[in-house]
C-alpha cells in the first residue's frame, strides 16, 4: 500500500505531498521523504556509482526503512517524485507503471496555465488524480 | 557488542595444557602464543592438579537428559579456558633413567593423567626433557614409557635446552606437535558430534541447535571457517524451526530463543565480515531482522522485544563499522541480488545505529507502560533481587539458599516480567539513545547526508528536550530549522519550531520566544494544508499545523508583547514581561527569517532629485501574521539623519506621546493596520538639502509600547521574495500600486549637487607647435555664486589614454620624460599679490595642477594662463574643473563641482631639411663615388679642404603664418671648429622673414672641411621663430620666440686625388670665340696618367685635342685650353668632357649643367648695381 507521494522541486521544497494513511504518522512520512532526498542527491551526483540506471527517470529503490520502502523518480525538469509504500514485497514494474501514470498526472498539473512553476501545486483535480493511481497500485500488473 | 561475553567475541584458540617441569612453562607458553595460529597454553605444576581442572566424569550421556535449554552458558567458555585438546606431561631424563622409585612414581602419575583425561579423549604428548646431554635413556626405558602411556612414537618427543639453538627446535618441535593433535581432537570432537547430527539421535530440536552450535565452534578452533559458518547458520535455522513450531511460546522461552538466535546470528555476522562479505552479511542481516522483527511476544514483555531489536541494530552497526575500518572500499562493492537490490546506506553504519536508537526509544515507552502498570497495580519488586543467569544462555533463575547450598529454582513468568521491569527502570535509555543518533549523525555529517544528519539530530534533540537539556537541544534545534527553512518544508519547521519556542520558554528567554512565536505565526499554512495534517499524534508541543493554530500563538505572542502575559519560565525569576524596565527589541534584515512577520519595502518615486525638493516616498509594509496587526508608531531611517521621520497613528496615538527626537518630522496617518498578505502602502514626501545620496535604511514599527521591529528597508527592484511562501500559489501582490515602479524602485535616491552659477571658460588658438609655451587661457566668470576657496584642477591626459610618458623613459628625474608638460600657470599681473600669496595653493606638476582661486564677489572674473610645452607632436585633453562652495561656511557649505576638458593638438611648426653642393664647374674625384655601392645607403660625401655648400631649407607646416627670426649653424664640441669652417653662421636676420604657411626659407653655408678624419659631424641648426601675431606686433615682449633644434647628419669625408675644374666665361655672345679651360689638378703625391675626351657639340666649333692622355705632375694643375666658337644662341651644351684616371680606372664627366652656357645673340648691356649686396641676402625661392 503506498502511504505517501510527493513532488519535490528543484530547491528541495515540497511541491505536493500527500499521504493516504489512516495512523498519525504523516509527520514521519514527510521527514522519510526529506530524508530520501539525500539519496536521490547522491545518486544524481554520483552517476557512475549506479550505472546501468544512467539516463533513467526511475531511480529505483531509495533506501528501505525498517517498516517503509522508498523509490524515487527525477523528470527531466529535474523534480523528484518520491513514493513511500508499506508494502515490502513490490514489483519494480508496479513501481515504474505507478510513476509513469503519475508523471502524466503531473505534467497535465503543471501546463494549466494558472500554474506557477515552482510553486505548490493545489489542483484538486490533480489531488483526485493521484488518489486513483494510488488506489490501483499493484493491480495493473496482476491485471 | 561488549556486553557478550569474551569468548564469544572473539574466535577461539586452541587450549593445551603443560604438566610437570614447571621451570620450562614459561618458555613453551610463550612460544605457542606467538605461534600462528597462536595456541594457549595451561601450565600445571604436577600431575595431581589435573584433576581440579578436568572434571574427571564429563556428562554420560547428554542425549538423554531433559533439554532444559539451548546452549548451556558456560560450555564455550570451559573449552576455551579449561578443557585442553591437548597435555604434555613432562618428564625430566633422569626421572625416567632414574631408580625405580622414581619409575614407579612417574608410572602411577601417567595413570592419573589417562585417567583424568581418557573420558574427555584429550590428546597425550609426552615430553622427555634432557638436563643434560649426557643423558641416555635406554631403549627399554622408553619403549616401556610408551606402552604405559598408550601413545605413538612420535608423539613422545624429547626436550632438550642446553643451547639456545637446540631449544628452540625443541620448542618448534613441540609446538607443531601441539598443532596438529589439537587439530585432530577438535575435528574428533567435532566428527562425533557430527555423527550424531547426521543420524539424527537426539531427542529434542534444543539438543540439535546445542550440536550444531558445538561443531561450528570445534570448526572456528580449527579455522575452518566455512565449516563453522555453515552449522552456525543450521543451528540458526534450527532455532526458527522452533518458533515455528511452538504455537504460543512463553516470555521466558522466546528471551531464551532470541539471546541464542542473537549470540549465533553475532557469530555468523562476524565471521561473514571477517571474511569480507560485507553484503552477505547485510543481507543475512536483513533476513534475520525481518524474521524476528515480527516475533514480539507477549504485549506485557513487549519491551524485551525492543530492546532486543535495538541491540541487533547496534551490533551490527558496530561489527560493521570495525570492518569497514578494515575494507575502506566499501562502496566499490554494492551488489544484490535483482529481486532484493541493497541501497548504498544499508552499508553505513549510521542507518543501522540510527534505527538500533528508533527501537530504543520502542522498548522504553512500552517499558514506560509496563512500568506504569506495574506500579498501578502496587506490586512490589522484592522477588527481582535474587534472580540470577541460569546455566543456560538466555534463561534466568532464583537463586534459593537451602541450608549451606545455593539452589536455582526456575521462575514463573510473571516473575521473571517483574524481574525484567525493575532491571529495565535500573537504566536511563535517552541518553543510551541520545548516544547512538549521536553516532548516527556525525556519521551522516562526515560523509555530507546532510538531511538523514538532520532527522537524527532531530531526534536527537527531541530526546534532550525530554530530559530537560535545554541548552544541548536548541542549538541542535536551530540548525535544523534553518535547513528546514532553507527547503521550504514547512510542516516539518513548524514541528522544529515548536520545540524551539518551548525551550525558549521554559529557559525565560523572552526574544527567542517571541521571533520563534511570530516565525510560526507567519509560516505558510493555510486551512488546506491543516486539513491533510490534521489530528497528528506527535506533532510536538506546537499542537497540529493549523491555521487554528497559528491565530492561537499570534494571540499568545501579542499577549507578551503588549505585556498583557508573562513568560511562565521553570525558574521563576523576574524580567520575563515585556515592560518599561524591559523593552524587546528586534532586528530584522534581509535574510531574517522574521521576514515573514514583517517585510519593509521602500521605493523613491524618482531616481535622481534636486536638492532642496521634494520627492515622494512609498513605503510599503506587509505581514503574513494571521491577524490583523495595529502599529502604533513608525520611523523611518535614513543616512541622511535630518531627512527622518515619524508617522503616528491617528487612533492609538493619544497626541503627547510622540517619542522619537525632536527636530523629526511627525506624520499622521488614519490607520497603520497591516492585514494578512496585503500591503500596507504610505507615501510622503521627503527633501534633502545635501546632494549625494540619500538612502532609506530601516522602518522602526512600534506594535505595543515596550515593543519594537527595526526592519531593514529594502528596494522593491533588488527584493527577494519572502522565503516559504513563494512556493505557496498564491495571488501575487505589488508593493506599490504603480508595476513599474515595483519592479524598478530603488530605496536610495541621488541628490543632485546645486547647480554651479560660475562659467568656466577655456580659450584656445589653434593647434600648439611643438617647442613653444603653449598658453591656454582660463577664465572664470561669477555670474550667480559667490566663490569661496574656490580650486582649480588642471589635468592633461593623453586622447589616446596612458600616461604623457613615453615607455622608454621612465626615469623620474629627466625633464624630457614628459612628452607634453605643464609649465605653469600664470596669473593675471595687477591684482594685489601680497594678499594672494598668504592662501594660495599652487601646485604643479608635470601633468598635474592644481592653483586656488581667489575669493570671487557675484558678476567679478578672474583668469589665468596655463603655459604648456609639447617635445613631441601629440593631441591632448585638457581636463580643468574648478570645485568651489557658494558659501563663506566651508564646513557646512556643498561644494559646487564644474568640468570643462578640450583637446588640444600638438603639432611640429617646421620642417628642416638640407642639401649639400659643390662649387660650380668643380668636380673633385672622389673614390667612395667609384666603387659600386649601394646608393641609398649610403651617407653623403664630402671633399675635404674644398669649398662645399650647405642649403638648409625650413618650411612652415603650419596654418598660420611664422617669423623667423635667425637661422644658425650651431656646432657641437670645439673639434668642429677645427675642422670645418663654415661661412655664414650665427647671423641674427635683422629683418625676421615672414613665412606663410607651406613657404620654404632657405639659408646658404659654405663649409670647408679641414680635418683628416673621414667623418663629420655638420652640427646642429638652430632656428629661432615666432608665430606673426599681426600687424602691430612687438617683438618679443608678449610672443616668446621658440628656439628649433635639429641635427644635422654626418657626413663622410674623403681626400680627392683628382679635382676637375671647367673655366669658362659666364656667358657667350654668338660668334665671338671664347676660351674653355679645363684644369686638371693632381693632389696626390703621385703621378697621375689620365686619359681624356672631349666629345664635339652641335653648337660650338672647337679648337684643342679631342683625346689624349696626359700626365699630372703630383701636385700641380694641369691646364687644357680650347677655342670655341658659338654657333647658336641660347642655353647650349659645351662639348661634353670625360676623364678618366688610370691609377683609379674611373671615369669621370662633370654634370650637364656644369657643361651648359648661354649664348646671347648679341653682346648684351647690363646695368652692374650693388652686386655685393645681393649676394649676401639670401635667396628665398618658392
Amino acid at each position: 500500500m503506498i502511504v505517501c507521494v510527493a513532488v519535490v522541486g528543484h530547491q528541495n521544497n515540497p511541491l505536493y505531498i500527500q499521504s493516504f494513511t489512516d495512523a498519525d504518522d504523516a509527520l514521519k512520512l514527510h521527514h522519510i521523504v526529506h530524508c530520501s532526498l539525500d539519496v536521490i542527491d547522491e545518486k544524481v551526483n554520483n552517476p557512475k556509482k549506479s550505472g546501468p540506471t544512467l539516463n533513467e527517470t526511475f531511480l529505483g529503490l531509495l533506501y528501505p526503512t525498517e517498516n517503509y520502502k522508498v523509490y524515487g523518480y527525477l523528470t527531466n525538469t529535474k523534480v523528484k517524485f518520491i513514493l513511500v509504500t508499506t508494502d515490502l514485497d513490490v514489483k519494480d514494474a508496479d513501481v515504474r507503471n505507478y510513476f509513469r501514470s503519475f508523471h502524466a498526472a503531473y505534467v497535465d498539473a503543471v501546463s494549466n496555465p494558472f500554474h506557477v512553476p515552482g510553486k505548490k501545486i493545489t489542483s484538486k483535480t490533480f489531488a483526485e488524480r493521484v488518489t486513483n493511481i494510488v488506489k490501483s497500485f499493484g493491480f495493473s500488473s496482476a491485471a | 557488542m561488549e556486553e557478550y561475553p569474551e569468548e564469544l567475541r572473539s574466535p577461539p584458540v586452541s587450549l593445551v595444557a603443560v604438566v610437570g617441569c614447571g621451570e620450562l612453562h614459561q618458555a613453551i607458553t610463550t612460544h605457542l602464543h606467538s605461534q600462528q595460529p597462536p595456541i594457549n597454553s595451561l601450565a600445571l605444576p604436577d600431575v595431581s592438579k589435573i584433576s581440579f581442572l578436568i572434571s574427571p566424569k564429563p556428562k554420560t550421556d547428554s542425549s538423554s537428559s531433559a533439554a532444559v535449554g539451548i546452549l548451556k552458558r558456560d560450555w564455550l567458555q570451559k573449552h576455551r579456558t579449561r578443557i585442553p585438546s591437548v597435555i604434555a606431561a613432562l618428564f625430566t631424563s633422569d626421572r625416567i633413567s632414574g631408580d625405580p622409585a622414581q619409575w614407579l612414581q612417574l608410572c602411577s602419575d601417567l595413570e592419573e593423567l589417562k585417567a583424568s583425561i581418557r573420558a574427555r579423549n584429550i590428546r597425550l604428548v609426552l615430553v622427555v626433557v634432557h638436563s643434560h646431554s649426557k643423558d641416555d635413556i635406554t631403549e627399554d626405558r622408553m619403549l616401556a614409557l610408551r606402552k604405559r602411556a598408550e601413545v605413538d612414537s612420535k608423539y613422545i618427543i624429547t626436550f632438550s635446552q642446553n643451547d639456545a639453538f637446540e631449544l628452540k627446535q625443541s620448542l618448534h618441535r613441540l609446538g607443531s606437535i601441539f598443532a596438529e593433535l589439537a587439530n585432530t581432537y577438535y575435528k574428533d570432537e567435532g566428527r562425533k558430534i557430527k555423527t550424531k547430527i547426521e543420524k539424527k539421535s537426539f531427542s529434542s530440536i534444543e539438543l540439535s541447535i546445542r550440536y550444531c552450535f558445538k561443531v561450528a565452534v570445534y570448526a572456528e578452533f580449527r579455522r575452518d571457517w566455512v565449516e563453522a559458518l555453515r552449522f552456525y547458520e543450521d543451528a540458526y535455522h534450527a532455532l526458527r524451526e522452533m518458533i515455528g513450531t511452538s504455537t504460543r511460546t512463553t516470555i521466558q522461552r522466546l528471551v531464551e530463543i532470541k539471546t541464542v538466535a542473537e549470540q549465533l546470528h553475532f557469530k555468523i555476522s562476524t565471521l561473514l565480515l571477517h571474511g569480507g562479505k560485507i553484503p552477505d552479511a547485510v543481507t543475512w542481516f536483513r533476513q534475520h531482522n525481518t524474521w524476528y522483527k515480527r516475533i514480539i511476544g507477549s504485549p506485557e514483555a513487549v519491551f524485551l522485544h525492543w530492546e532486543w531489536m535495538s541491540r541487533q541494530f547496534l551490533v551490527f552497526a558496530e561489527l560493521l563499522e570495525t570492518s569497514s575500518i578494515a575494507i575502506p572500499t566499501i562502496s566499490s562493492v554494492i551488489v544484490g541480488t535483482a529481486e532484493r537490490p541493497l541501497t548504498e546506506w544499508e552499508f553505513h553504519p549510521a542507518h543501522y545505529y540510527q534505527l538500533a536508537a528508533h527501537y530504543l526509544k520502542e522498548k522504553r515507552s512500552s517499558l514506560e507502560f509496563a512500568v506504569s502498570m506495574s506500579e498501578s497495580l502496587g506490586e512490589v519488586d522484592s522477588s527481582a533481587e535474587s534472580v540470577v543467569p541460569s546455566t543456560y544462555v538466555g534463561q534466568f533463575a532464583r537463586l534459593v539458599e537451602q541450608g549451606n547450598a545455593h539452589v536455582m529454582q526456575p521462575l514463573t513468568d510473571d516473575e521473571y516480567t517483574r524481574y525484567a521491569v525493575a532491571e529495565g527502570k535500573r537504566f536511563q535509555d535517552s541518553f543510551e539513545i541520545i548516544a547512538l543518533l549521536k553516532k548516527s549523525y556525525e556519521s551522516y555529517s562526515n560523509l555530507k547526508v546532510h538531511r538523514m544528519g538532520s532527522f537524527c539530530g532531530f531526534q536527537m534533540a527531541k530526546e534532550y528536550y525530554g530530559v530537560g537539556d535545554f541548552s544541548n537541544a536548541k542549538p541542535l534545534f536551530d540548525g535544523i530549522a534553518s535547513l528546514y527553512r532553507q527547503e521550504g518544508w514547512v510542516t516539518l519547521l513548524w514541528e522544529v519550531l515548536g520545540y524551539l519556542r518551548e525551550c525558549s520558554r521554559k529557559q525565560g528567554m523572552v526574544k527567542d520566544f517571541i521571533e520563534y512565536s511570530l516565525e510560526m505565526a507567519a509560516l505558510p499554512v493555510s486551512s488546506k494544508t491543516g486539513d491533510q495534517l490534521f489530528g497528528f499524534k506527535e506533532c510536538g508541543p506546537a499542537g497540529p499545523v493549523s491555521l487554528q493554530q497559528r491565530k492561537l500563538i499570534h494571540n499568545e505572542v501579542f499577549g507578551f508583547i503588549c505585556g498583557e502575559l508573562e513568560l511562565a519560565s521553570s525558574d521563576e525569576s523576574a524580567n520575563l514581561k515585556v515592560t518599561v524596565d524591559n523593552p524587546l527589541h528586534l532586528e530584522i534584515d534581509v535574510v531574517s527569517p522574521l521576514r515573514l512577520v514583517l517585510l519593509a519595502s521602500v521605493a523613491f518615486h524618482e531616481h535622481i532629485v534636486k536638492p532642496g525638493s521634494s520627492t515622494s516616498i512609498t513605503l510599503s509594509l506587509l505581514s503574513q501574521l494571521p491577524h490583523t496587526v495595529e502599529i502604533d508608531q513608525l520611523e523611518v531611517q535614513f543616512n541622511q539623519s535630518d531627512c527622518n521621520f515619524i508617522i503616528v497613528n491617528s487612533h492609538r496615538h493619544s497626541g503627547a506621546l510622540v517619542d522619537g527626537h525632536q527636530g523629526h518630522r511627525v506624520e499622521t496617518a488614519s490607520s497603520l493596520s497591516l492585514s494578512t498578505n496585503r500591503w500596507l502602502r504610505l507615501t510622503y514626501d521627503v527633501k534633502s538639502d545635501e546632494s549625494g545620496k540619500l538612502e532609506c535604511i530601516s522602518v522602526i514599527a512600534k506594535l505595543a509600547p515596550h515593543f519594537t521591529i527595526c526592519c531593514r528597508a529594502e528596494s522593491p527592484a533588488s527584493m527577494d521574495e519572502l522565503p516559504l511562501w513563494k512556493f505557496e500559489d498564491r495571488v501575487e501582490t505589488y508593493p506599490t500600486k504603480d508595476p513599474a515602479l515595483a519592479f524598478s524602485g530603488q530605496r536610495a535616491i541621488q541628490v543632485e549637487e546645486p547647480e554651479s552659477q560660475v562659467d568656466l571658460n577655456l580659450g584656445l588658438s589653434g593647434p600648439a607647435f611643438v617647442g613653444e609655451s603653449f598658453l591656454v587661457p582660463v577664465t572664470l566668470a561669477s555670474k550667480g555664486h559667490a566663490v569661496y576657496s574656490g580650486e582649480l584642477k588642471i589635468n592633461l591626459v593623453d586622447v589616446r589614454g596612458g600616461g604623457l610618458i613615453s615607455p622608454s623613459d621612465t626615469e623620474p628625474f629627466s625633464m624630457d620624460t614628459h612628452h607634453v608638460q605643464l609649465l605653469g600657470i600664470s596669473e593675471p599681473e595687477g591684482e594685489d599679490e601680497s594678499q594672494q600669496d598668504t592662501d594660495k595653493i599652487k601646485k604643479i606638476q608635470e601633468s598635474f595642477g592644481l592653483v586656488s582661486v581667489p575669493f570671487l564677489k557675484c558678476g567679478e572674473s578672474w583668469s589665468c594662463k596655463l603655459e604648456i610645452k609639447w617635445h613631441r607632436p601629440k593631441p591632448v585633453m585638457l581636463y580643468v574643473s574648478l570645485r568651489y562652495s557658494p558659501d563663506s561656511n566651508e564646513s557646512t557649505a556643498q561644494k559646487v563641482n564644474i568640468h570643462k576638458s578640450l583637446q588640444i593638438d600638438g603639432k611640429t611648426a617646421i620642417m628642416i631639411s638640407h642639401r649639400l653642393l659643390l662649387p660650380f664647374r668643380q668636380d673633385p674625384l672622389l673614390p667612395s663615388r667609384i666603387k659600386p655601392v649601394n646608393d641609398t645607403d649610403q651617407s653623403p660625401s664630402l671633399p675635404s679642404n674644398e669649398t662645399s655648400i650647405l642649403i638648409i631649407s625650413a618650411k612652415n607646416c603650419t596654418d598660420v603664418p611664422l617669423r623667423f627670426q635667425s637661422m644658425s649653424l650651431e656646432v657641437d664640441g670645439d673639434d668642429f671648429g677645427n675642422s670645418c669652417s663654415v661661412q655664414h653662421g650665427g647671423e641674427d636676420l635683422s629683418d625676421p622673414a615672414l613665412v606663410v604657411p607651406g613657404e620654404e626659407f632657405k639659408k646658404v653655408f659654405s663649409i670647408i672641411p679641414k680635418t683628416n678624419s673621414s667623418k663629420i659631424g655638420l652640427g646642429n641648426v638652430c632656428l629661432r621663430w615666432r608665430r606673426d601675431s599681426g600687424l602691430d606686433e612687438q617683438s618679443g615682449t608678449t610672443v616668446n620666440s621658440v628656439l628649433t633644434k635639429q641635427k644635422l647628419p654626418d657626413v663622410n669625408l674623403e681626400v680627392s686625388p683628382l679635382v676637375l675644374r671647367l673655366d669658362c666665361p659666364p656667358y657667350a655672345i654668338l660668334g665671338e670665340p671664347f676660351t674653355y679651360f679645363i684644369e686638371i689638378q693632381n693632389q696626390t703625391q703621385l703621378l697621375q696618367e689620365v686619359k681624356f675626351s672631349l666629345a664635339d657639340a652641335q653648337s660650338f666649333v672647337m679648337s684643342g685635342s679631342h683625346n689624349d692622355t696626359v700626365f699630372v705632375l703630383p701636385k700641380s694643375v694641369h691646364v687644357l685650353s680650347y677655342k670655341l666658337v658659338p654657333l647658336a644662341s641660347g642655353v647650349q651644351q659645351l662639348p661634353r668632357f670625360t676623364l678618366t684616371s688610370v691609377r683609379y680606372s674611373a671615369g669621370f664627366q662633370p654634370s650637364i649643367a656644369a657643361s651648359t652656357l648661354f649664348v646671347f645673340p648679341s653682346k648684351p648691356h647690363f646695368k652692374m648695381i650693388d652686386v655685393q649686396d645681393k649676394r649676401i641676402k639670401s635667396l628665398a625661392t618658392e
